[in-house]
């Protein structure tokens, strides 16, 4: 009988495998926002990423014993999965318009371009050697992959929702960073940004609204056709 | 108890492999049909589609050379010799099991593929070269997936044995949960369903041909030849789930000892595993469309995306 040797790379603890793998998860939601082919599809996927980051907030709010995290991840719950996307999707309803192909280049190459950024993202935290007490660091690079990948949703998808939910992600992406490296910080600037999002949600909404009416279609390709 | 000798449990596994694997195909089809409300074929159809194709004569196109006919043996040769280097019942590499590696396996299975390709080129037949060359071209963007899969499992055991890996997965809940590992397997699952040709690469019971990967190439072969692919594709899709339970996912269950008993449950907890996964797959199959043919490589840029995230989150000290 052969012996095996189990030389295995260290494992990181239970709770840093979980928080790492709702990191990868946020992520990953935010890869599926390159495919999306329905704005309720898009919208969906932003929500799935806010009970994400939610659950991560609750994962250390158990995790580290941070009992304030709990009413964050609530009220984040609250806002990002819920009423925000029903917002969304209340002031779009009647619209017919479709934003499939709004690509400007293939999803293959969507994604072979975002994940050289989301590597340059990981790489270039990951140098900085920041240490949190609360989370591992990969959760920290993860975080600026899901910044970087959000901008790269905005400049090549060519439709309103899509810029716009990249840009709610990107929120998500920051909230997350936030959760890293400044677990403590007083619940009330966390509120506070989580209402200037609802703000930028309304104001969003408005604008996008506006913009449909007027071409008829999400899409921005057309939008300088209006000057004049 | 009985005390079983270390080869007889190489051959079990190939044993294991090749006559479980039709009737792993036949309630596959069997639950399928079902959900679509069907009363579906009968689970043991599979073996009786065998039984009466060895009874046929087999017939083959004019100016076909004899690689036609030696082709489906040799790829069916290879099938049997994957389930010996892969655990299939065993916690414990046997004799031969440390002759090759994950990559080795692969390789092995990429030669059978490769021959049962040459074998449809060879045929003149239009259907046949177009599925064996789609067979190649998407095999070609797959394979970085795989390799990818392979440095994952390279960097977390610091070997590519998958017995080391299987035993890795079992040793504690922290190496289950860390997201390297989740995140290949769940490439490694994606490349699955491309290999064993499902939805959503190709409908597995279809008949149009133009949506044709897999199912095309054996269009010209038939009698026993044919029965050797049918055979071995059912056998090639056993031993992919079984990588993926016994080494990936679901490494509980096998054999730690020589036990007659310990061997015996270990056959039937795989068998019970795999049909779980066929379980999953006929689900996958029932829920999603078919891809048009030019957007499989979206499917294969997210399980690439998933293999390239395992590496990142390893070099961060993460995974």
């Amino acid at each position: 009988m052969i012996e095996i040797l189990t030389v295995a790379r260290p494992a990181p603890t239970v709770f840093d495998g979980t928080a790492n793998t709702v990191a990868v998860v946020v992520l990953l939601l935010e890869f599926g926002m390159l495919r999306a082919s329905l704005f309720g599809a898009q919208v969906r996927l932003y929500a799935a990423q806010s009970v994400a980051v939610s659950v991560l907030a609750g994962v250390v709010a158990v995790g580290r014993g941070v009992p304030e995290l709990f009413i964050l991840a609530a009220l984040s719950l609250l806002l990002k999965a819920v009423i925000v996307p029903l917002v969304m999707m209340g002031q779009l309803r009647d619209s017919r318009a479709e934003i499939a192909g709004s690509g400007s280049l293939g999803v293959a190459s969507e994604v072979i371009i975002s994940i050289l950024v989301a590597a340059f993202g990981f790489f270039a935290v990951g140098a900085l050697g920041i240490h949190s007490e609360v989370l591992p660091a990969a959760a920290l690079s993860l975080s600026m992959a899901v910044v970087l990948v959000s901008f790269v949703l905005m400049i090549l998808r060519r439709d309103v929702i899509s810029q716009a939910i990249g840009f709610f992600s990107l929120e998500n992406g920051v909230s997350m960073a936030s959760l890293v490296i400044a677990a403590g910080l007083p619940l009330i600037l966390e509120v506070a940004f989580l209402f200037d999002l609802l703000v930028a949600v309304v104001v969003f909404g408005v604008l996008i609204r506006v913009q449909s009416d007027r071409t008829k279609s999400f899409s921005t390709v057309a939008l300088d056709r209006l000057r004049g | 108890m009985l005390t079983l000798p270390l080869p007889v449990i190489q051959a079990l596994q190939v044993a294991t492999v090749v006559f479980a694997s039709p009737g792993i195909t036949g309630v596959i089809s069997q639950v399928e049909a079902r959900m679509q409300g069907r009363r579906g074929p009968r689970i043991l159809q599979p073996y009786y589609d065998l039984a009466k194709l060895f009874r046929k004569e087999s017939l083959a196109p004019l100016h076909s050379g004899p690689f036609f006919l030696l082709a489906p043996v040799l790829a069916f040769a290879c099938y049997l010799t994957v389930p010996m280097l892969i655990p299939v019942l065993t916690t414990y590499a046997l004799p031969l099991g440390n002759m090759g590696d994950i990559l080795g396996g692969g390789i092995i299975l990429a030669f059978a593929s490769f021959m049962v390709a040459t074998a449809a080129a060879e045929t003149g037949d239009p259907y046949a070269q177009l599925g064996a060359s789609r067979a190649k071209t998407f095999g070609a963007i797959t394979e970085p997936v795989v390799l990818l899969v392979v440095f994952t499992v390279a960097l977390v055991t610091s070997t590519d044995l998958p017995y080391v890996l299987a035993a890795t997965v079992t040793s504690g809940p922290d190496q289950l949960v860390r997201p390297a590992h989740l995140l290949a397997s769940a490439a490694l699952f994606m490349v699955i369903l491309y290999e064993t040709g499902r939805i959503p690469i190709e409908t597995h019971t279809g008949t149009i041909e133009l949506g044709m990967i897999e199912e095309a190439r054996p269009f010209e072969h038939s009698g026993p030849y044919y029965a050797l692919l049918k055979w071995g594709s059912s056998a090639k899709q056993l031993i992919f789930y079984t990588l993926f339970l016994n080494v990936f996912a679901a490494p509980w269950g096998l054999a730690s000892t020589r036990e007659l008993g310990d061997v015996l449950f270990a056959i039937v907890a795989l068998i019970a595993k795999a049909i779980v996964v066929g379980i999953v797959v006929s689900v996958i199959d029932n829920t999603f469309a078919k891809l048009r043919l030019f957007r499989i490589t979206e499917f294969v840029s997210a399980a690439f995306l998933l293999a390239v995230l395992a590496i990142f989150t390893l070099y961060l000290g993460g995974g």
